[in-house]
Order: structure tokens, then C-alpha cells, then sequence
């Protein structure tokens, strides 16, 4: 399973905290605006309060009376949302609005007394109740209950109007605020990016090491990578050395036995010998070439043409008696898109076996396999003009390590090692006849 | 014929030089690169078997220093390093032949002589002096298709002619190149060899198949085939 993408997840938690701030942001203010508009309304219930207060007149029993041609209409049209009662001991009155209202039944106040109360689940009105004492002529006190209720809707109107700008608002804050992090995250990411980019330079072989300019932060990671891979260089540089030098040094006591025994010996020279030709094969196929990475080099390709005048000239002087006509065909300006050594051990033991088996013609041909790659592959095809190779030798012969004409280390390690050689760059072998009466081998391998 | 081994790992020195020996070759050994390439320019060396891998003085530039100081004998890399890098390199350097190791004695003898024939402008194994032929290979001498009975030194001193066609041969020549370094020399034995090859070849005195320039020394007479 994938773990989640960093970007993805600083994007998640980032959106998730902007959400909640905001939200907690949205209810704060929403409640303070709440608060605002409480505080405003108890005022304005207690001017009401003044105002019923101001048009009230007494008589010397305590009986009352309110001239009801009050100024606010809201005290006079019925329904209106805001209702004020007065409550003596001989009875009361109450606004015009009231009319046809049912008033609850609500507890009297002593006078100085105030209480404001908030819409309940059996109330949905504010209240607000205030105790007065009005002195009468004889000295006596008169208690009065100033009841003002507002409709809870006066309110609810108010907050929600302000509620939905609000949200609104904070909605249009954090998606300006989300789109933000991610062109943050966006440009914040890049050298990360780049530098994923450029460690798969370094894993295809197009690059040796991590070599771009990176942000403070990710130098560490630049420098470890680069001396990971130094590390891991030296190491590999350490065990081709010791394998190379095991295979060698396991010859020379391997040269002594063989040195020994005779060409045409009894049985059990013949099962020496053959032990001793499975060593040498095994030292040849796999032990000299396990060191090799033959993993495409970083470095400049190989010039195809020149390497293959090396061999050619060196087979010369080796098989200088039986003057071989050698024909070199070869793409101009042919690369090889690997290392050196691999090259002239391709060529060189296809060409040793054609001239080793040719009458008096070898030919050699090769060019590119997808010219367009940007790492282009190679093809290579050796004839000679010698016996050729019977189809059931192909079989045999095609065999990983096949063990092929033991006695002049034939054909057999010589097309061993080019077959191990080419599978390590993914290419094919094949062998064929050629028109010139011989062997034909051809080698491919595909561009990286 | 003398042959000069360099190589250090001493058993195979030992096997091979007895091996050499045993096919009447006279031979020189060493077990480095500096001294091996003393022995190379200092003694009448006919051809050179040289291990690539060799303490004091890497094989490769031992090579190039013999070709450098004009020797042209023969030489033969004898190599652990199997890989066509390093063939090459030998070849580039100066070598004729590669053998890489593990090998066959036979394979070793075979292009020693290869190499000596080469190097005395013969392409093939067999020689033909008139009716006498030499088989380099087998080291067998016919005459009109009888076998010739020779001794190792009767051989050896016949093979050196053979591989210096028109030339002039000397006493000192042929001491030089078949007795070893080591070896109680008299020039006088020389000439009883060449006495003996002489009648052994020519029996009835008709062909003179080696020439005396006298005070000069030998040369192998141009005898073409009946």
C-alpha cells in the first residue's frame, strides 16, 4: 500500500486546522455579536420600562392608570413584538401590542429589583422585570412590577442576518486559504521532486551522484545519499577486486594439476581433466564475470569501430599463419552504450571462434538498434567461412554455460561467456549459417 | 632452441621448464620482472614464455621494454587473465601469442613451435630440404620417406639451421642456443654434432645440406625439391 503522499497529508491536516480555527473563529464571533445585540436590547427594554414609567399616573389609593398614546408604535400595534405590563396591588395595565396576548404568569418584583431573562424552551421572549415603589401622598409605598417582553424573533433576525455574512465570509477565507497551501505546497515540494528526479538519474546511470543545489534543508540528505553511494561504489569496487583476483589467483595451482597430465591419459586423468575443465569453465563463466555490474556505465559510450580494429588486429598477429581476410562493417560513428571490457570480450571471443574456425574469411557487421534511444542498443553479427555449427550444437551450444567442445575450449566458452555477457545487458544471442559457408552468430542488445 | 620462462608461481616454473627441457628445448628461468627481462636482453634468447602477472616487473612491461631495446624473438603471454582486455593489452604490447591458464601441455608445445616456425618464415609444420623433410612438430627428419634416427643434439642443432634459413650460423650461435646458460660448452662438440647430422642426412655425400663458410661458421643449403 501506498503511504499517503506527504503533499496530500500536510494538505489534510492543514485544511483540517483551518477548518476548525475558523470554526472556532465563526462561533466566537457569532457569540459575541449574540452578546452585542442582548446587551443592546436590554437597553432598549429598559428605556420601554422609563418610557411606560414616564406615562403613568397614581391616584392616593394606589390605584394606576398609563396613557397609552405612546410615540413607539411598536407599544401600540397589536402583535408587534414588544409588550410591557404593569402590575400594582389594585391592578394593572398593559400595552396596546399586548392585546389578545396571553402574559405568563411570572413572579413579582420588590422595588430596585431587576431581573432580564433569556427565551427559554417554555418562553420565547426576552424578559425583563423591574421592581418599582411609588410614593404616595400619605407617605405609604406602592410596589409595581414592570414587566417588558420582546419576541425572541427580534433578535433571532438580527444574529442570523449577521451569521450568514459571516460564514460566509470565513467559507470565502479558507478556500482562499486552501488554494493557498496548496500553491504552497506546490512550489514548497519542488526540490523534493527534484530531488527524487535526480536519484532516479542516479539508479538509470545517467548521473554518478546527486549533484544539483538544494535547499538548506535538504543538503543533509544530498550529502548522505552522495556518500551512500560512495560507500556503496568503494564496496562494490572492493569485492570485483577480490573475485578478480580470487579467479586468478585460483589458476595459475589450476595450470600446475593441468600442467600434469597428459593429453591422452588413462581414466582417471581423463576424470581430472574433466574436473579441471569444470573448474576453468565455472572461473571463466561465472567468477570473472560476477564482478563485473555490467549495469550500463554512467560514463562516455564506447566507439564500436576502433575497439573492434584492436581485436582484429590482435587475432591477426595470433593467427598470423593462416591469413585470414577479415571484412569490417560497421554503422559509422557505432556506440556501445556500456563499459569497455564488455565490448572487446563480445567481439573478441566471437571473432577468436571465427578465426579460429574460418578457412580464409571472417566478416564482422554491426550497428545501432533503435538509433533514435537516447542510450541506443547494438547489434553485431561474426561469420566465417569454417564447418559452421550443426543445429543440434545450437541447442546445446544456447544453453546457459553450456559446456560446448571441451578440448580446444571451442565454440562452447568462448559463446558461454558472450551468452552471460549479454544477458547481463538483456540482449539475445542467436546462431544461424552464414552465406559465406560457416558460423553465424548475432548479438543484440536493446537501447536503455 | 632456447626458450626463456618468466613466471613466479615456482611449480609451474619447475613443470614447465622440464617439460621444455624433456622436448629438447634449452631453457632459461626466472620468477620476476626485472630479472627476466635481464635474462631477455642479455642472452640469446630464441623465444620467451612470459606470465603477465609477475612481482617486481609487471609481464606487460617487460614486453614493451624487450620490443623497446629492439629484441624481436617471439613471445608468448601466459596469463591468468582470461578477459580480451587483457589479451589485447598483451598483444598491443608486443606479444604474439596468448595462453591463458589453465591449458594443455600439448597446446603450450604446440604454439611454441608455432611460434619458432613462424618467426623462422615457416608457415607450415614441415620442411622440405630436397629429399629430406623435417617434421617440426614431431621433431622427426625423413629422407625420401625413411625416417632418420637423430639424437636430441643432432636435432637441435639441425632445427636451429632450419629456423635460420640464410643465414650464418655460427659455433657460438649454436652453443648459445641449445646448451643452457649453465652448460660445460665446447665449441668442438659443435662440430662433431654437425659432423654426425651431416652423415646421417647425407650418407653418400651428394647433397651437402650444410655448408662450412670456413672460419665463419654453417648455413643450410638451398636444396629444392626433386
Amino acid at each position: 500500500m501506498h503511504a499517503f503522499s506527504l503533499r496530500k497529508r500536510l494538505l489534510l491536516v492543514a485544511t483540517l486546522v483551518l477548518v476548525i480555527a475558523l470554526g472556532l473563529v465563526g462561533f466566537a464571533l457569532n457569540a459575541a455579536n449574540y452578546r452585542g445585540a442582548v446587551s443592546a436590547l436590554q437597553t432598549r427594554m429598559e428605556s420601554y420600562v422609563y418610557l411606560v414609567l414616564a406615562a403613568m399616573e397614581v391616584d392616593d389609593n394606589g390605584g394606576m392608570e398609563v396613557d397609552g398614546e405612546f410615540s413607539d408604535p411598536r407599544l401600540t400595534q397589536p402583535a408587534s413584538g414588544v409588550y410591557v405590563q404593569v402590575l400594582g396591588a389594585e391592578g394593572g395595565w398593559s400595552s396596546a401590542s399586548s392585546l389578545g396576548q396571553q402574559w405568563p404568569d411570572l413572579p413579582r418584583k420588590d422595588p430596585g429589583q431587576m431581573s432580564f431573562l433569556e427565551p427559554a424552551a417554555e418562553m420565547h421572549a426576552f424578559t425583563l422585570q423591574y421592581g418599582v415603589g411609588w410614593q404616595l401622598a400619605d407617605g405609604s409605598v406602592e410596589p409595581f412590577t414592570v414587566t417588558v417582553l420582546v419576541d425572541e424573533s427580534e433578535i433571532r433576525q438580527q444574529t442570523s442576518a449577521f451569521r450568514l455574512g459571516l460564514w460566509r465570509s470565513l467559507i470565502a477565507a479558507g478556500a482562499i486559504l486552501v488554494i493557498a497551501q496548496v500553491v504552497i505546497f506546490f512550489f514548497g515540494f519542488r526540490p523534493l521532486r527534484r530531488v527524487a528526479h535526480d536519484v532516479a538519474l542516479v539508479e538509470s546511470g545517467e548521473a554518478a551522484r546527486l549533484e544539483g543545489h538544494y535547499p538548506m534543508e535538504l543538503e543533509p540528505l544530498a550529502r548522505n545519499v552522495n556518500r551512500l553511494l560512495e560507500t556503496e561504489k568503494s564496496n562494490q569496487t572492493r569485492i570485483r577486486n577480490a573475485l578478480d583476483s580470487l579467479a586468478h589467483s585460483l589458476k595459475t595451482p589450476l595450470a600446475v594439476i593441468q600442467a600434469g597430465l597428459p593429453l591422452h591419459g588413462g581414466e582417471a586423468e581423463a576424470s581430472m581433466q574433466s574436473a579441471v575443465n569444470e573448474i576453468s569453465r565455472l572461473i571463466a563463466t561465472r567468477l570473472e564475470r560476477a564482478g563485473s555490474t555490467a549495469r550500463r556505465t554512467l560514463g562516455e559510450p564506447v566507439e564500436v569501430q576502433p575497439q573492434v580494429q584492436r581485436i582484429l588486429d590482435s587475432l591477426q598477429k595470433v593467427y598470423s599463419q593462416k591469413m585470414i581476410e577479415a571484412g569490417l562493417i560497421l554503422e559509422e560513428r557505432l556506440k556501445f552504450y556500456g563499459e569497455q571490457r564488455d565490448l572487446l570480450e563480445l567481439t573478441g571471443n566471437l571473432l577468436d571462434n571465427a578465426f579460429k574456425y574460418g578457412k580464409s574469411h571472417v566478416r564482422i557487421a554491426g550497428g545501432a538498434v533503435e538509433p533514435g534511444a537516447s542510450r541506443p542498443g547494438l547489434w553485431l553479427r561474426v561469420e566465417d567461412d569454417g564447418p559452421g555449427i550443426d543445429e543440434a550444437q545450437w541447442e546445446r551450444l544456447s544453453q546457459r554455460g553450456s559446456r560446448g567442445d571441451e578440448q580446444v575450449e571451442g565454440h562452447g566458452l568462448g559463446l558461454a561467456i558472450v551468452m552471460e555477457l549479454v544477458t547481463a545487458y538483456g540482449g539475445e544471442v542467436s546462431i544461424g549459417h552464414s552465406e559465406m559457408g560457416g558460423a553465424m552468430i548475432s548479438v543484440k542488445i536493446p537501447s536503455s | 632452441m632456447r626458450v626463456l620462462l618468466i613466471e613466479d608461481d615456482i611449480r609451474l616454473q619447475e613443470t614447465l621448464s622440464s617439460h621444455l627441457r624433456g622436448a629438447g628445448y634449452a631453457v632459461d628461468v626466472s620468477a620476476d620482472g626485472i630479472e627476466g627481462l635481464y635474462l631477455g636482453e642479455e642472452f640469446p634468447v630464441d623465444l620467451a614464455i612470459i606470465d603477465l602477472g609477475l612481482p617486481e616487473l609487471p609481464g606487460l612491461e617487460v614486453i614493451r621494454k624487450l620490443r623497446s631495446r629492439g629484441k624481436d624473438f617471439p613471445i608468448l603471454v601466459l596469463t591468468a587473465r582470461s578477459e580480451w582486455q587483457d589479451k589485447v593489452a598483451g598483444l598491443e604490447a608486443g606479444a604474439d601469442d596468448y595462453l591463458t591458464k589453465p591449458f594443455h601441455m600439448e597446446e603450450l608445445m604446440a604454439r611454441i613451435n608455432a611460434l619458432l616456425r613462424r618467426a623462422g618464415g615457416h608457415a607450415q609444420p614441415r620442411v622440405d630440404l630436397g629429399p629430406i623433410s623435417i617434421d617440426l612438430t614431431g621433431q622427426r627428419v625423413y629422407r625420401d620417406g625413411e625416417e632418420i634416427e637423430l639424437t636430441t643434439y643432432e636435432y637441435k642443432v639441425l632445427n636451429y639451421l632450419v629456423m635460420h634459413p640464410d643465414e650464418v650460423v655460427t659455433k657460438t650461435d649454436l652453443s648459445e642456443h641449445i646448451y643452457e646458460e649453465d652448460a660445460d660448452r665446447d665449441s668442438n662438440v659443435i662440430e662433431v654434432f654437425v659432423g654426425r647430422l651431416r652423415r646421417k642426412l647425407d650418407p653418400d655425400s651428394t647433397l651437402n645440406p650444410i655448408e662450412t663458410l670456413r672460419g665463419r661458421g654453417y648455413r643450410l643449403a638451398r636444396l629444392l625439391a626433386p
